[in-house]
């Protein structure tokens, strides 16, 4: 009885996890402890904390149910339940003093509790989102500095730490090593293969390495070329004995889907101190440092040699500067006679190029022609000076009959370049030139070649009337068959035979000088001796029967007014 | 649970990823950004345990929800109703021999969790919490630490395929089995853009026969205008904005269920303990249904 109206005194005070039922079943438990209390003697004011306690407990927890509960014991319970002494009304509010204080009480601590609750939840929930952002900003991190084939470090971390190793503490005496490792001949991989397991054997070779190096870093700059970086270095040893390693590493079959995948690499080192050196620099010498082990052949490492470096890059920069060096009309010819042996009279002349470099003076064919062919910029050059050749030659007219010819070096891949028989037909042309006062120098290796096409060219050349001779006959492999083959006028005798006739001793040159000749007269050609250096070597020279010197002695190269000076 | 205030769903703030990806993804957030934690906002879960008279809450969140209450004098009971549903839910559901329960947009773990109910009749009952709320989260995990048969999932509810897909829902639920899905006081934070009636779509198809939903949501039904403006301004305050709907639609949702009697009703007039508890009952704002999956 009155357990129900308490229970519906609270119903809707707030939120109640149970039935009605469930609720009045737990009411009525509480009412019986509180009669029990009012009739007991002493007055137990626990019962009510412990009444209160319950109530909290079971959720009948706000000040609403509080209010209700005070309200419905005071009118009610003495009543409903008949409970009958004198001092009742002083008991009940005591026992009621005693309820209101433990569900306060109780109502605080619970508050309390929620909140502490909260705030826990809410720092954990701030810890975790922290925790996820620093993972995912290191995942995300991870990607943008790792090659996510190999998963090695990529340009990017690598460059990072690179420069963090030359920057910091410079001037300490720290010493830092790369090692600037490629594979050789990958692309034989791919092509054989495929690009599937290429990358494959490309993951291989990068775990292997990253094991053979470390602790040092180890990123993959692209392709099959990685990078090593030894930081800390104590001396050259040190990074040459990780080179080593690494190519130890690589050097091991890698099996593939059952394919033996074989791969070797070059590495090129370089390894100073930090203090005056810069990533760049440091990554331009690795570079340089590695394309020398790479023509060294591969398989192996290279150490960065600053002198090499030095002259390989002033040859660089050298070749860099011919196009603009023509533009500017920077080259010129000088003429060398080429002088008959039997009456001393101008036959011709060799057209040698030089180059007024506006800083470095007056360059010599053997400072940039090697570089010229290189690069290729032979064919521009090489091409410059058949046309500026015979733009003068044609103006050379003689007092005494036939003006000199000109002679004109021929690089190999100017004669293999199609289109050559035109050029100089039309150059021919343009000028005015008589075939005849044309000689083209090549060397013999300009004819080892299996390819028809240069052979054809000289052919129609030849046709045309221009002299073709082979140049410093007999240092290479003086292969006689294509004398047979080819419309050869004039062989030119390498000057180091010349040389050896200054020792009366050394009669074996002159003995091969004698039958050069001799095979060069039975094959209907003309042969000048390069190098003639004195009297006593033309005399001896006249004697063997060779035909024309050039050399010192017959006169250095000279521009060419000493040229017409000399036949008018 | 819930009501007007539950757990969430985060609306779709740039939050972290923009930052983290910068042009290196593409704009929508990557499965791995995290939440961000903004605890200067009035958060929906914990707006709602003050309804229920909790105190699990802080500032901001009784801040709103006293604004709530000033211009819906009734939200608190709203509150109280709802919850009182999802239990007589639940036990209904226990009764009908369902064992296993996905509670999607759990929020705060105030009294009367779905597993305390399960569990108190069915022991072996188990329950995956869902909600996309990170406080919510953490405080269910505390809460339920050692309940072996209990999970909690950070999720958004917006997204069913990751729930379902989620490696601690499919240890704990075996979906060749009966599962009841409960979308209590949440879908009033899911926008028409969202596309509700796909997720539940969505969420139905995983489900095998004999399977329920149930569902609860404000309602706009018999409502005065500027009272459901207010509480709109209210909730524009949170992450989450309120989306009222009235039967109709709410009966839509149940598509390819079967209502369970008494069907769609104002929540206090589903099955109730007693005939007093559902008068005023549209006065709850809250209308519910429970539907079994057939078949």
């Amino acid at each position: 009885m009155f357990a129900r109206a308490w229970a519906k005194a609270v119903a809707g005070t707030s939120y109640l996890p149970m039935t009605h039922a469930q609720l009045e079943t737990l009411l009525q438990r509480l009412t019986n402890l509180l009669a029990e209390a009012l009739r007991a003697e002493p007055l137990d004011l626990r019962v009510g904390h412990r009444v209160a306690d319950e109530l909290v407990a079971a959720h009948i927890a706000s000040a609403e149910a509080l209010g209700r509960t005070v309200e419905v014991i005071q009118l009610r319970l003495v009543r409903d339940l008949d409970l009958v002494a004198d001092d009742i009304e002083d008991r009940m509010a005591r026992l009621l003093g005693a309820v209101a204080t433990g569900y306060a009480r109780a109502l605080r601590d619970r508050t309390l509790d929620e909140q502490e609750s909260i705030r826990r939840a809410a720092m954990t929930a701030q810890a975790e989102a922290e925790q996820a952002l620093r993972a995912s900003e290191a995942r995300f991190r991870h990607q943008a500095t790792h090659d996510p084939l190999t998963d090695l470090p990529n340009r990017t971390l690598f460059a990072e730490r690179l420069a963090a190793a030359v920057d910091g503490s410079a001037g300490s005496g720290r010493r830092v090593g790369l090692c600037f490792l490629d594979l050789d001949r990958f692309k034989r991989v791919n092509d054989s293969f495929g690009h599937q397991i290429g990358d494959r054997a490309l993951v291989a070779a990068a775990r292997r390495l990253r094991r053979a190096v470390e602790p040092h870093l180890v990123a993959r700059l692209g392709g099959d070329a990685f990078v090593v970086l030894v930081e800390r270095s104590t001396g050259t040893g040190d990074v040459v004995a990780v080179a080593e390693a690494a190519l130890a590493a690589l050097s091991e079959p890698v099996v593939v889907d059952g394919h033996d995948v074989t791969v070797t690499a070059s590495v090129g080192i370089v390894e100073r101190r930090v203090a005056g050196t810069s990533p760049d620099d440091l990554m331009r010498a690795a570079g340089s440092t590695l394309h020398w082990a790479k023509s060294a052949g591969g398989a192996g490492w290279a150490l960065y040699d600053a002198e090499r470096d030095g002259r390989e890059q002033a040859r660089q920069e050298l070749s860099a500067a011919i196009p603009a060096g023509l533009e500017r009309g920077e080259f010129f010819l000088d003429y060398q006679p080429l002088t008959s042996l039997h009456d001393g009279s101008l036959l011709g002349v060799e057209a040698l190029v030089r180059w007024r470099h506006p800083r470095l003076g007056v360059l010599r064919p053997d400072s940039f022609i090697g570089l010229a062919e290189e690069t290729g910029l032979i064919v521009q050059l090489g091409g410059w000076v058949l046309a500026e050749a015979c733009r003068e030659a044609v103006g050379w007219t003689s007092a005494s009959g036939q003006p000199p010819y000109v002679s004109v070096n021929l690089a190999v891949r100017q004669v293999r370049r199609p289109g050559l028989v035109q050029e100089v037909r039309a150059l021919l042309r343009r000028t005015g030139l008589p075939p005849n006062r044309l000689q083209l120098e090549i060397t013999e290796s300009t004819m080892m070649t299996t390819s028809e096409e240069p052979v054809r060219a000289l052919r129609a050349l030849a046709d045309l009337g221009i002299r073709i001779a082979i140049d410093d006959f007999g240092t290479g492999y003086s292969n006689l068959a294509y004398l047979r083959d080819l419309p050869v006028t004039e062989l030119k005798v390498a000057g180091e035979f010349v040389r050896g006739l200054r020792a009366p001793e050394a009669r074996a040159d002159e003995r091969i000088l004698a039958s050069l000749v001799s095979l060069a007269h039975a094959l209907d050609l003309t042969v000048t001796a390069e190098g003639v250096e004195t009297g006593g070597q033309a005399e001896r020279l006249r004697a063997i029967g060779c035909d024309a010197g050039q050399g010192w002695h017959f006169g250095r190269p000279a521009p060419p007014d000493h040229i017409l000076a000399r036949i008018r | 649970m819930a009501s007007l205030a539950k757990a969430g769903q985060n609306t779709r703030r740039g939050g972290v990823a923009p930052r983290v990806c910068e042009g290196v993804r593409s704009l929508q957030r990557p499965d791995w950004a995290p939440e961000t934690i903004d605890v200067e906002r009035p958060s929906v879960a914990r707006m709602y345990d003050y309804y229920l008279g909790g105190s699990h809450n802080f500032a901001v969140d009784r801040a709103a929800a006293r604004a709530m209450v000033a211009a819906v004098p009734q939200a608190p009971l709203m509150a109280q109703a709802n919850r009182a549903f999802l239990r007589r839910a639940v036990q209904f559901l226990t009764d009908a021999g369902i064992r296993q329960f996905l509670d999607i947009g759990s929020g705060i773990p105030t009294v009367g969790n779905v597993h305390e109910i399960a569990q108190r009749h069915a022991p072996d009952s188990r329950v995956v919490y869902v909600d996309v709320d990170p406080v919510a989260v953490a405080h269910s995990r505390e809460i339920l630490a050692g309940n072996d048969r209990t999970a909690v999932v950070q999720e958004d509810l917006r997204h069913p395929d990751r729930i379902l897909g989620h490696p601690d829902v499919r240890a704990m639920l075996d979906f060749s089995q009966p599962v009841a899905v409960l979308v209590v006081a949440v879908l009033h934070f899911v926008a028409d853009d969202d596309r509700p009636a796909e997720v539940l779509r969505t969420l139905r198809t995983a489900l095998a026969p004999g399977s329920y939903l149930v569902l609860s949501q404000a309602s706009d039904d018999g409502r005065d205008e500027t009272e459901r403006a207010e509480a709109e301004e209210v909730y524009r305050r949170t992450d989450n904005p309120l989306w009222v709907r009235g039967r109709a639609e709410l009966t839509g949702f149940f598509d390819g269920f079967e209502l369970v009697d008494p069907g769609v009703v104002w929540v206090p007039q589903w099955r109730p303990e007693t005939p007093e508890s559902a008068e005023d009952a549209e006065r709850a704002v809250f209308l519910g249904g429970v539907g079994r999956l057939g078949g």
